[in-house]
């Protein structure tokens, strides 16, 4: 009795999580990162370990925690850590520094049903970085250690709050070879350069890298077509799209999509990869190529991935479909666990991404909540 | 499995139409509804017909005997034992996924506003002398006028909340227009079973009216209708609303109902400790009615501060009482797009300052008390905001900006704060002010969206005063 009144003293607690500082929790991490190997004991014992030091310093998350009944005392394995739904980063400052400590701040793009932007604090990017390089090298550059790379999207200079941006100027930083560019100028894509480098990879027998968002590759895809352009791009080339078509391209199937890429570059389905990653995310998420759609998508060790019923956060049977919840250690200064918004079917090697879950409407005459937001903007404008 | 045919289609080789079977209801309980998938010639065909049957058998029967006929129908569908009113216990339950108890009670209750004496009502809110519907008759001013519905009356539905298409369905038949409803996929049925019913019990005026479907967003199934449409009434989201009436010439009239938000006020009488659990139970009941998915149901609650209850502990006590309900009447099943809008909501909720959430682990009610004065909807599915307010009075202006969505304010105040809200509410845009409790369940003869629901269906064709004068001087018996 005297033991557990003593264990359940907070201020004794207070102590343990106090002993935590960021640079022993990052030290754990970069070395999981760096054995990249899969160790299930390893992982509960550092997503409990940040949950802890989370807890302790990132004051809203605690708050959100404890409403749940969610302390480090209660949770004891990494499925029990509160999922933080991405909506939070709209509202709240999710972060262990404080915001003027941080290195980076990345914003997710305002979509319609946002009323703000989510931020995203990091107080240093070597573990982002980290994670990155590690995954992208073993799911995207294929054993190559680097490739002549054209990135489809704006660069880091142009969306400085752009975690995307962030991650294909990375990837070219580290996996380019020097005369890699960004193709997309002040008028959108300059497809005299892109031309240019695509008629190099060919004529070279240079393996080529195309990387950007998917609807950037759709814009690509027309203007080539416009010119009656297609390349054969040697054995070994790549393609990387992500983030889908956000009303920003003519929407395809993924197989009217990839089929038209392999088409235009004379890159085969299975090289082309299909990103999944998000703002609120420090680590990002691949298929094995697009031979078959839906693709299945997988995180590397240090991110494990869920699908569960919304409501409850139980983990629904294999097969059906749920909500993605992804614990991801990488996301040190913010919080291990979020509840996304997107729906998801989990298989044996990862989960097959269905599309997005918000934007519902009302079943009935009733005013849904996105529906408002467009007819008061609409009043205001 | 159970195999339904949606609509209802006069003069139309049944033979000849494609059908779509969509299913509804969950896996080992599902139902198939087969949903007529017309071309355009034969959308042409059935409007032809339904015009001209409405010309020859409609128009100059009185009306007395078209009351009868709705009456009729409407009898045998509360009868229990009706095999119409078994199938839709039965089935409605399975389509829109509303709890069978909901959708019973529900049925009951809402067919009773449409019996005889109710219809009458509905008359005569609108119409000071209703048989300027059948002839013509004295006008105020001088003159006779004469009420003529349109030819060819077209309702575009939408939404899954059973029932709803009877409303304006009934109103076209009164005002003696042909009429052409086009059902929603949502909910395809309620419309379709009224419709054969109707035919069945007054085969005089069966091919006076139609049922169609078409996908959502098919542009050609619309505008071959619009275009031979004379007036249509269209209910929905402002998006579809705005589409429709890109489709239609500028000589056609259009009436569009869109998507409302209501809200509830609770003011500090009702808070008093013996009260308390009443009116509670009452805003819960609004809540919990079909889910909120009706344009009357509240999507905010503003508690006043001064009872002996505190709105916070209000919001607890709606809390209790959405929990009693949900053991009546669970909540209909999400699709995961409904359950990530809702911790979404919850979310956003919480994260506001001062703000608490009050949810069950299941996640099938919460309650958001909030002391931020704003104007913000739920995101239904018996979600709620609860706002502690120092005095009602104070909730006209937080609406008013909003003018264009408002309906229905459900209030719970003593009889000279009802009138002195009211009145300041009007000014503001709410049409319709209930008792909580009532919100949901508008009375025969309701002034829709604050507008006629007859009235605005006719055109009036007047004789001169004058006229009468001038052709007295060509009667045989002039002098």
């Amino acid at each position: 009795m005297l033991i557990l009144a003593l264990t359940s003293r907070p201020d004794l607690f207070k102590c343990g999580a106090g002993i935590l500082n960021l640079s022993e929790v990052t030290a754990d991490l970069l070395s999981f990162i760096k054995a990249d190997m899969t160790n299930d004991i390893e992982f509960d014992r550092i997503a409990l370990q940040q949950f802890a030091f989370q807890f302790a310093h990132n004051k809203p998350f605690a708050k959100f925690a404890r409403a749940r009944g969610k302390t480090p005392r209660t949770v004891t394995s990494w499925t029990d850590i509160p999922a933080v739904p991405i909506s939070a980063f709209k509202a709240l400052e999710m972060t262990c520094c404080r915001p003027s400590e941080a290195e980076a701040l990345f914003m997710t793009s305002g979509t319609t049903s946002s009323l703000s932007r989510g931020k995203i604090y990091h107080h240093s990017l070597s573990v982002y970085d980290a994670s990155m390089r590690s995954n992208f090298s073993k799911r995207f550059m294929g054993g190559v250690e680097r490739m002549q790379m054209g990135i489809l999207y704006p660069t880091i200079e142009k969306m400085p709050n752009s975690s995307l941006a962030y991650y294909l100027n990375l990837a070219k930083r580290d996996f380019g070879k020097p005369d890699s560019s960004h193709l997309i100028g002040e008028v959108g894509i300059d497809f005299d350069r892109l031309i240019a480098d695509l008629v190099r990879a060919e004529t070279t027998r240079q393996p080529y890298a195309l990387l950007g968002a998917s609807f950037s590759l759709v814009h690509a895809l027309d203007g080539l077509k416009e010119r009656g352009f297609s390349v054969n791009l040697p054995t070994g080339s790549r393609i990387l799209d992500t983030g889908g078509f956000k009303g920003q391209s003519r929407e395809l199937t993924p197989n009217e999509f990839y089929n038209s890429l392999s088409n235009i570059f004379n890159v085969p389905r299975s090289h082309c990869i299909n990103m999944y990653g998000m703002t609120e995310l420090s680590t990002q998420f691949y298929d094995n190529g697009n031979t078959d759609s839906p693709s299945v998508k997988s995180g590397p060790c240090w991110a494990n991935s869920r699908v569960v019923n919304p409501l409850t956060g139980a983990d629904v049977p294999k097969g059906v479909s749920g909500v993605l919840v992804h614990t991801d250690l990488a996301h040190i200064n913010i919080v291990t666990t979020i509840l996304t918004e997107d729906i998801g079917i989990e298989t044996d090697d990862g989960f097959i991404l269905l599309g997005r879950a918000a934007g519902t409407e009302a079943k009935g005459c009733s005013m849904a909540v996105d529906e408002f937001l467009t007819a008061t903007r609409s009043i205001e404008s | 499995m159970i195999i339904e045919h949606a609509g209802y289609l006069p003069g139309v080789d049944a033979d000849l139409v494609a059908w779509q079977a969509n299913l509804y209801g969950p896996e080992g309980d599902q139902i198939s509804v087969l949903l007529p998938v017309l071309l355009e010639r034969q959308v042409v065909q059935l409007i032809g017909h339904v015009r001209e049957q409405a010309r020859l058998k409609l128009k100059s029967r009185p009306l007395g005997q078209i009351i009868d006929a709705i009456d009729l129908t409407i009898s045998r569908l509360l009868d229990r034992q009706d095999p119409y009113r078994r199938r839709m216990d039965h089935l409605l339950p399975i389509i829109t996924g509303y709890d069978r108890e909901m959708v019973r009670l529900g049925l009951t209750s809402y067919l009773k506003t449409f019996r005889k004496p109710q219809l009458q009502r509905f008359l005569a809110e609108d119409f000071t002398n209703p048989t300027i519907l059948d002839s013509f008759q004295p006008l105020p001013k001088g003159g006779l006028g004469r009420a003529f519905g349109p030819k060819i009356l077209t309702h575009v539905w939408a939404g899954n909340v059973p029932g709803l298409p009877l409303w304006s369905l009934v109103a076209g038949l009164l005002v003696k227009a042909g009429n052409i409803g086009k059902v929603p996929t949502a909910e395809p049925m309620f419309a379709s079973w009224f419709s054969q019913l109707f035919a069945e019990v007054a085969p005089e005026l069966a091919d006076c009216l139609a049922v169609v479907w078409w996908q959502g967003g098919d542009e050609v199934s619309e505008t071959a209708v619009l275009k031979e449409s004379d007036l249509v009434l269209g209910y929905g989201q402002n998006e579809s609303l705005a589409a429709i009436q890109s489709r239609l010439p500028v000589t056609k009239r259009f009436l569009a109902f869109g998507h409302k938000v209501s809200i509830a006020m609770v003011s500090a009488e009702a808070l008093n400790a013996s009260k308390v659990s009443a009116t509670a139970r009452l805003v819960a009941y609004d809540v919990a009615r079909y889910d909120q998915q009706g344009c009357y149901a509240p999507h905010m609650v503003f508690v006043e501060h001064g009872g002996s209850v505190l709105p916070k502990r209000f919001a607890q006590y709606l809390a209790y009482e959405l929990a009693v309900f949900e053991e009546k009447f669970p909540l209909r099943p999400l699709s995961l797009a409904e359950a990530s809008g809702i911790v979404s909501w919850r979310n956003m909720e919480e994260m506001i300052p001062g703000g608490q959430v009050f949810f069950a682990d299941t996640g099938s009610w919460a309650v958001s008390y909030q002391t931020e004065e704003s104007f913000l909807p739920s995101c239904l599915n018996r979600t709620i905001r609860v706002i502690g307010i120092d005095a009602l009075t104070k909730v006209p202006a937080i609406l008013a900006p909003f003018s264009d969505l408002l309906q229905t304010a459900g209030i719970a105040a003593p009889p000279e704060e009802l009138v002195t809200l009211a009145n300041s509410l009007g000014e503001v845009g709410v049409t319709r002010i209930a008792a909580i409790g009532d919100m949901t369940s508008p009375e025969a003869g309701w002034h829709h969206d604050g507008r006629f629901n007859l009235l605005d269906l006719v055109k009036i064709t007047e004789i001169d005063g004058r006229a009468e004068g001038a052709a007295d001087q060509l009667a045989s018996y002039d002098d």
